[in-house]
């Protein structure tokens, strides 16, 4: 376990790329200590494996700098490659290797000796509980059995950095509560984690720190109470009859702060309770149909819409 | 359990030495990857190890009695080299078709990202292509003896053999740059059609070039399909081999350098 003075595992600074003239990852900075979970969450084409491809030399950089394990990502990936692991979005285990084939190739891949290999693979079959499918082809699992696989492969040589690009999008709610708890449980034996997620409640559940990006640029961090906290107003939430009405009601509910959510909701932050009843009066007034509304405590969601205009997924 | 360590302290710059055992071992595993993933597919190595014999019968029935009437040749002599270089050439296209999946399907970005020495992913795919065509050559070949084809010698049978899965090995070199570049299961079958049809037909492999007009029949003669073709039908009538042979060589050691250069540059660039 590592103590409070290493240093960080991960260190990127002012990391840039361009595909042409977009840029898809504009000076973004962060760091991760050994033990800890990084979550990057943003809509689809936010940056973040971009990000990902980067950071495990898939894809070269345009500027800043970014280090794993004391390893410089632009002049030692020979040296990143054997300090990293990578679970990218598309699951890359081989459909017709059993889940200990997988293992074993992965193994000989990273150059583990014949005999340490053999022992690694047996534990991490028994610690990640892939016992019930570790001889049968990767073909014929579910979805999340695949990708469970497809986590634990990269973990072969216990690396000290692990980057999971959207680990669980597609999975049902049983299969991402076990590579929730597979990740947990890295993180615990000293593993610096990245992941990316378009989903709120998982960077809520696993992250220590959350960067919230949108267009490659950074819109906010920090713990996910922090960011919690950082909206200060409670949330109205109204929803309209009519879809037709909608766009009348966000004038009458005033403020330069209304999102759409939906075809017939909106939602905006108010400073008093007292507030939204005078709200909710003019629209009423208005003879618009309120179907339902509540007053609520702002969440990730809340945060994300705030920073990014834009409801998730 | 262990616990993960940081690993500064124990990782190195691998050396020289380190990086080609590193490329000897790794290619030794994706063969071996490769071959386990072909032998998990019966359906698929089947059709491939007997579409040979398969091409053998159908242009020995259904086409040796005219053009062996028409150009006064021992048919069988003719067909069956024909067929070998065929049957390699065919084989060699398995080689983009895999590749392409690999690379559509985030395979080969996970691979990227291991210590590993990326040029044994194409290495390691071509020579299991090349292992299994071998097995489908020397089954058109025991079948050509069945039908009368005769080598002069079993030395000559087993270059004859040779010849066909070098040319094989060869060409799916060309196969993977083709994959490497456009990446696309569905498109790399169509660009391999056009260029191998043509390259084929303006060969000797199914007919005599002496019928071809000038301009087409200088192109034909020396074309590598048409050399190993040709220097497999001297190996069987036992006339002077020796040449052609050298030629077919040439052509082998020169298409497998040049497109496993052209194919590791782009699988690199592209990835």
């Amino acid at each position: 376990m590592s103590t409070n003075q290493s240093p960080p595992i991960i260190e990127v600074s002012d990391l840039r790329k361009s595909f042409g003239d977009t840029a898809a990852v504009d000076d973004l900075s962060f760091t991760v200590e050994a033990g800890s979970i990084l979550g990057l969450l943003g809509p689809n084409g936010a940056g973040k494996t971009t990000t990902i491809k980067m950071l495990t030399t898939l894809l070269s950089i345009d500027g800043g700098s970014a280090s794993v394990a004391g390893f410089d990502v632009a002049t030692q990936p020979r040296m990143i490659r054997q300090a990293i692991g990578l679970a990218g979005q598309a699951a890359a285990v081989d459909d017709k290797l059993t889940a200990r084939e997988n293992l074993d190739l992965f193994g000989r891949l990273y150059h583990i000796p014949a005999d340490q290999r053999k022992q690694r693979t047996e534990e991490l079959i028994e610690r990640f509980d892939l016992t019930e499918f570790a001889d049968r082809p990767a073909g014929t699992y579910s979805g999340g059995q695949r990708r469970r696989l497809d986590v634990v492969a990269s973990l072969i040589v216990d690396p000290p950095a692990l980057f999971l690009d959207e680990p669980t999008t597609g999975l049902d709610p049983r299969s991402r509560a076990e590579i929730w708890n597979a990740i947990r449980s890295l993180a615990s034996q000293g593993t610096a984690v990245v992941l990316t997620t378009q989903y709120l409640d998982e960077a809520d559940q696993l992250s220590d720190d959350i960067i919230v990006i949108d267009r490659g640029r950074v819109v906010g961090e920090g713990t996910a109470a922090e960011l919690k906290s950082s909206l200060e107003r409670d949330v109205l939430e109204v929803t309209v009859a009519e879809a037709g009405t909608r766009d009348r009601a966000a004038g009458l509910l005033d403020g330069s702060e209304v999102v759409a959510i939906d075809e017939t909701t909106l939602q905006l932050p108010v400073n008093r309770p007292a507030d939204s009843l005078a709200a909710l009066r003019r629209v009423q007034d208005a003879g618009i149909e309120i179907a339902d509304f509540q007053l609520r405590k702002p969440t990730l969601d809340d945060v994300f819409l705030a920073l990014t205009g834009e409801p998730t997924s | 359990m262990t616990t993960a360590t940081l690993p500064s302290a124990t990782l190195t710059e691998p050396g020289l030495d380190t990086r080609l055992r590193w490329a000897f071992d790794d290619t030794i595993t994706m063969t071996r990857r490769d071959l386990i993933r072909t032998a998990r597919q019966p359906e698929m190595w089947t059709f491939a190890v007997t579409m040979g014999a398969f091409f053998l019968l159908l242009f020995y029935y259904v086409f040796g009695g005219a053009i062996g009437a028409g150009t006064g040749v021992d048919y069988i002599q003719f067909l069956v080299p024909g067929v070998l270089v065929i049957t390699a050439l065919n084989g060699a296209q398995q080689t983009g078709n895999s590749l392409a999946v690999d690379l559509s399907e985030g395979v080969v970005d996970r691979l990227r990202s291991l210590p590993m020495n990326q040029g044994a992913v194409l290495t390691g795919r071509t020579i299991a292509d090349t292992l299994r065509n071998t097995l489908t050559l020397v089954v058109v070949a025991v079948l050509g003896y069945l039908l009368g084809f005769r080598f002069s010698g079993f030395g000559a049978a087993v270059g004859g053999v040779l010849l066909a899965v070098g040319l094989g090995f060869s060409f799916s070199w060309i196969s993977a740059a083709i994959a490497a570049k456009v990446r696309n299961v569905e498109m790399v079958g169509m660009l391999s059609m056009f260029w191998l049809f043509p390259l084929l037909f303006a060969s000797s492999a199914f007919t005599p070039t002496a019928q071809m007009p000038g301009w087409l029949q200088a192109f034909a003669d020396n074309q590598p399909i048409s050399v190993v073709a040709d220097a497999i039908r001297a190996l069987g009538d036992g006339t002077d081999a020796s040449g052609l042979v050298l030629g077919s060589i040439l052509w082998i050691v020169g298409l497998t350098a040049a497109f496993g250069w052209l194919s590791a540059r782009l699988y690199r660039k592209n990835a």
